[in-house]
């Protein structure tokens, strides 16, 4: 017993070692692994370019005649006497990594808990919804994207409100299955969260109908095209859970 | 090298365990990383893969096994435990421990890079028949995916195979030549 101890105990301890190290990784959501790409990766994260601050400040200009628009639904709301929702402003986070395997549409963002983000909390970009946050260390977050094949949100044909609900198909497509057995849907057609989707508030942004299937069977379908173009993304805003 | 030599036999051990550590963090770091010339339709190599096969070429069935279970729970912590990665690399150690190489291949690069193509096939495959059974995607997509992800994961990952492999193979080469001195 001694002697195959001396030789094999080595080994074992180590082996120990090693698995419940994993195993502690694992438990965590590899929140350690992620702190420390933030941290190796901070030097490269780089500002945004003079191009960029040019394309920023149209932004700004657009955001804020949007702002004046609002407030002016807000106050035509108000007379009409409907639930007043009250918005907050959102964390701008860079992304710093992508999924940590193929089979998942994830994306790594450079803002943590220190910076207010939750789990939960909502994820938009130039172009529209991203997705939402599923995990969260103090300098990083795990954004799954709506793209993700598991990731499923109630969507609206803006024009005609034929609802369905969208899940995703990889890269930047989404399915839409209907719940009409007619929906009212064209090519083109602006495609956004519903009122009845629970993880994202209404009226989200989230893509154009690429092509309609009427003759789907259990329902008729639609492919989208997300708007958000998330392969090329290097900034997003993080918004706080049911206040946007 | 002949530093190491002079090491006593506790100190070396402690540098091997911290080199292949090491190899390991900096695989894990590289992961979510996409750096330019490392991309084929948005994937990237599996690097966990490759480092799995680099660990199991030389040692056994069993500490192949060992190690795709080590790091595919480390990977399950990063992406997602439904479906579990442990499953894929554990294989993909206990198939590559127990390839006959020294009677069928060649020691060399290319054989490292053919051994990393299937592995990584194999591995993507045991994730779709994982998806299969868990059911909540369509077993259609499921299969168009997984060709998409088999054959781009293959190619990259059998490529950039040397990178891990060479460097790791020759340290621990050396430790084993001087521990058996």
């Amino acid at each position: 017993m001694r002697r195959w101890w001396d030789r094999h105990g080595v080994a074992i301890v180590l082996g120990g070692v090693t698995l419940s190290a994993a195993w502690l990784l694992r438990q965590t959501q590899g929140a350690a692994l992620f702190e420390t790409y933030q941290l190796i990766t901070r030097p490269f994260q780089l500002g945004p370019t003079k191009e960029e601050r040019l394309t920023d400040s149209r932004v700004l200009e657009l955001r804020q005649r949007l702002v004046e628009l609002e407030s002016q639904n807000q106050k035509l709301k108000d007379l009409l006497s409907y639930a007043k929702t009250t918005k907050q402003q959102g964390t701008v986070a860079p992304i710093i990594g992508r999924s940590a395997d193929h089979w998942w549409q994830h994306v790594t963002l450079g803002r943590g808990s220190k910076d207010g983000i939750k789990v939960g909390s909502i994820v938009m970009a130039p172009g529209g919804l991203v997705g939402r946050i599923v995990s969260v260390t103090r300098n990083s977050s795990r954004v799954l994207l709506i793209s993700d094949a598991t990731s499923r949100a109630g969507a609206v044909i803006s024009r005609s409100r034929s609802m369905g609900f969208m899940r995703g198909q990889g890269s930047n497509r989404a399915v839409l299955q209907f719940f009409d057995k007619v929906p009212d849907v064209r090519r083109g057609d602006a495609v956004s969260t519903s009122p009845v989707s629970q993880l994202f508030p209404a009226g989200l942004a989230v893509g154009r109908v690429e092509s309609v299937n009427l003759d789907k069977s259990p329902a008729p379908e639609a492919i989208i095209e997300l708007t958000a173009p998330v392969s090329y993304l290097e900034w997003v805003i993080v918004y706080p859970e049911n206040n946007l | 090298m002949t530093n190491v030599s002079l090491f006593s036999p506790w100190a070396r051990q402690t540098l091997n365990w911290a080199v292949t550590v090491g190899s390991v963090i900096l695989c894990l770091m590289v992961l979510p990383a996409r750096l330019p010339g490392m991309e084929l339709l948005g994937i990237a190599p599996n690097w966990l893969l490759i480092w799995v096969v680099a660990w199991s070429l030389k040692r056994t069935a069993l500490q192949g096994a060992l190690a795709g279970l080590a790091l595919g729970l480390i990977q399950d912590g990063m992406t997602s435990p439904h479906p579990t990665h442990v499953l894929s690399l554990a294989l993909v150690g206990i198939l590559t421990g127990r390839i006959q190489k020294q009677r069928y291949i060649q020691e060399d690069f290319i054989s490292v890079a053919l051994i990393v193509f299937g592995m990584a096939v194999v591995g993507e495959t045991v994730t779709a028949i994982q998806y299969s059974f868990i059911g909540d995607r369509n077993l259609s997509e499921i299969w168009t995916d997984h060709q998409r992800i088999a054959l781009s994961s293959a190619i990259l990952s059998s490529l950039w195979a040397p990178v891990v492999y060479y460097p790791l193979n020759r340290w621990w080469e050396q430790i084993n030549s001087i521990e058996q001195s």
